[in-house]
C-alpha cells in the first residue's frame, strides 16, 4: 500500500509539473482560476451564422468586421476578404481601447476559426460582449464552411 | 479471482484502458482552452477551480494511459483511472438524474458534440470494471511463488 502511494503521488507530480509548464508556454496560457461567469450563452453571448448569412450581412451592411482566430500560417494561407487576425490566448494585449473602439463602431463582428468546433470562437465572443460589444456573430463551420461553400476568399497577411 | 491476476490479463487491459487515455488526452494536452467550455456545462463546479481542471486533467489522462499501456507504475496509473472515471461518472449520473445531455469532453472538446449522459455512464462502466481489476488484483508473477507483486513487496 506504501508502494502504491508513493507512485500514486509520483504521478500527480509529474502532472502538476508538466500541467504547470504547459500552461506557461507561450501561446498557451489560460487562467489559473476561472473567473467566475457563466459559460457563453447563444442568443446572450453570440449568435451562431452560417456561411452564406454571413455573406449576405458582410454584402448588406457597410461595415463589417470579421475576426479570425487561426493561426498566423494558416490565416495567411487564406481568410475572408478583410478580416483581422486576433489570438483568443492573448486577449488583453490585443484588444487596445483603440481596437475596442473600432470594433464597438461596427455594423457587426463575426468570429470564425479553423474548425465546426467553435468553442474558442464563443469564448471569445463572449470577451468581446462582456467588453460592451454586441453578441457577436459565430461563423458555424468555421473557414472551412466558408471556404467549402465558394465564397470569396483571400490570401496574404493582414492589411 | 485468480484469473484477476494472470498477468496477461493486466497487460490487456493495461493496453486497452490505456490506449482509451491517451486516445482521450491527446486533443485536450494540445489546446485545453475548449474543455473550460465543456466543465462549465456539467454545471457542477463552481467556475473558479474549473481552469485548473481544464489544465491539469489531461496531462493526468496523458500519463495515466501511457503507464497503463506500458506497464510502467501501472498500479497507481490504475488508482488515478478508477479516481478519474468515479468523477466522470459522478458528474455524468447528476446530469443524467437532471435530464441534461451534457457534451461530455471524452474524446474530443467539442460543446456541441452532445449524448444521452444514461448511455455516456453505462459506457463508462466498463473502463471502471477495468481500472478496478488492475488496481484490486495486482498480478501475480510466475516466479514468485504465487505472491503478488505487491505481498512480494512487502516480505
Amino acid at each position: 500500500m506504501r508502494r502504491l502511494a508513493r507512485d500514486a503521488a509520483g504521478i500527480l507530480a509529474a502532472v502538476l509539473l508538466l500541467g504547470t509548464a504547459s500552461n506557461l508556454a507561450p501561446g498557451r496560457h489560460l487562467a489559473w482560476w476561472g473567473k467566475g461567469h457563466e459559460p457563453p450563452a447563444a442568443g446572450k453571448d453570440y449568435q451562431l451564422v452560417d456561411p452564406g448569412s454571413a455573406d449576405s450581412i458582410r454584402a448588406s451592411l457597410p461595415h463589417v468586421v470579421f475576426l479570425d482566430t487561426r493561426a498566423d500560417a494558416e490565416f495567411a494561407r487564406g481568410h475572408v476578404p478583410g478580416a483581422r487576425p486576433i489570438s483568443y490566448t492573448d486577449l488583453s494585449a490585443q484588444l487596445t481601447r483603440a481596437r475596442l473602439d473600432a470594433l464597438r463602431a461596427a455594423d457587426a463582428v463575426v468570429v470564425y476559426g479553423a474548425s465546426e468546433e467553435t468553442d474558442v470562437e464563443q469564448l471569445l465572443a463572449q470577451e468581446l460582449r462582456e467588453r460592451g460589444l454586441a453578441p457577436p456573430y459565430v461563423l458555424v463551420g468555421g473557414y472551412p464552411a466558408w471556404e467549402g461553400a465558394g465564397l470569396p476568399v483571400e490570401q496574404g497577411g493582414p492589411r | 479471482m485468480s484469473v484477476l491476476r494472470r498477468s496477461w490479463l493486466h497487460w490487456a487491459l493495461g493496453l486497452g484502458l490505456g490506449g482509451v487515455f491517451l486516445y482521450a488526452a491527446w486533443g485536450k494536452v494540445l489546446d485545453p482552452r475548449p474543455l473550460v467550455t465543456i466543465i462549465w456545462g456539467y454545471r457542477i463546479l463552481p467556475a473558479g477551480p474549473i481552469n485548473l481542471l481544464a489544465i491539469y486533467m489531461p496531462w493526468l489522462e496523458l500519463f495515466v494511459g501511457a503507464c497503463l499501456a506500458t506497464g510502467i507504475l501501472r498500479r497507481a496509473a490504475a488508482f488515478w483511472a478508477t479516481a478519474l472515471l468515479v468523477m466522470f461518472e459522478i458528474a455524468l449520473g447528476v446530469n443524467a438524474l437532471r435530464g441534461v445531455n451534457v457534451a461530455c469532453g471524452c474524446f474530443s472538446a467539442n460543446a456541441e458534440e452532445t449524448h444521452n449522459a444514461w448511455f455516456l455512464v453505462l459506457r463508462d462502466l466498463p473502463m471502471l470494471a477495468a481500472a478496478l481489476a488492475m488496481l484490486l488484483f495486482p498480478p501475480r508473477r510466475a516466479s514468485g511463488g504465487g505472491k503478488s507483486e505487491e505481498s512480494r513487496v512487502k516480505s
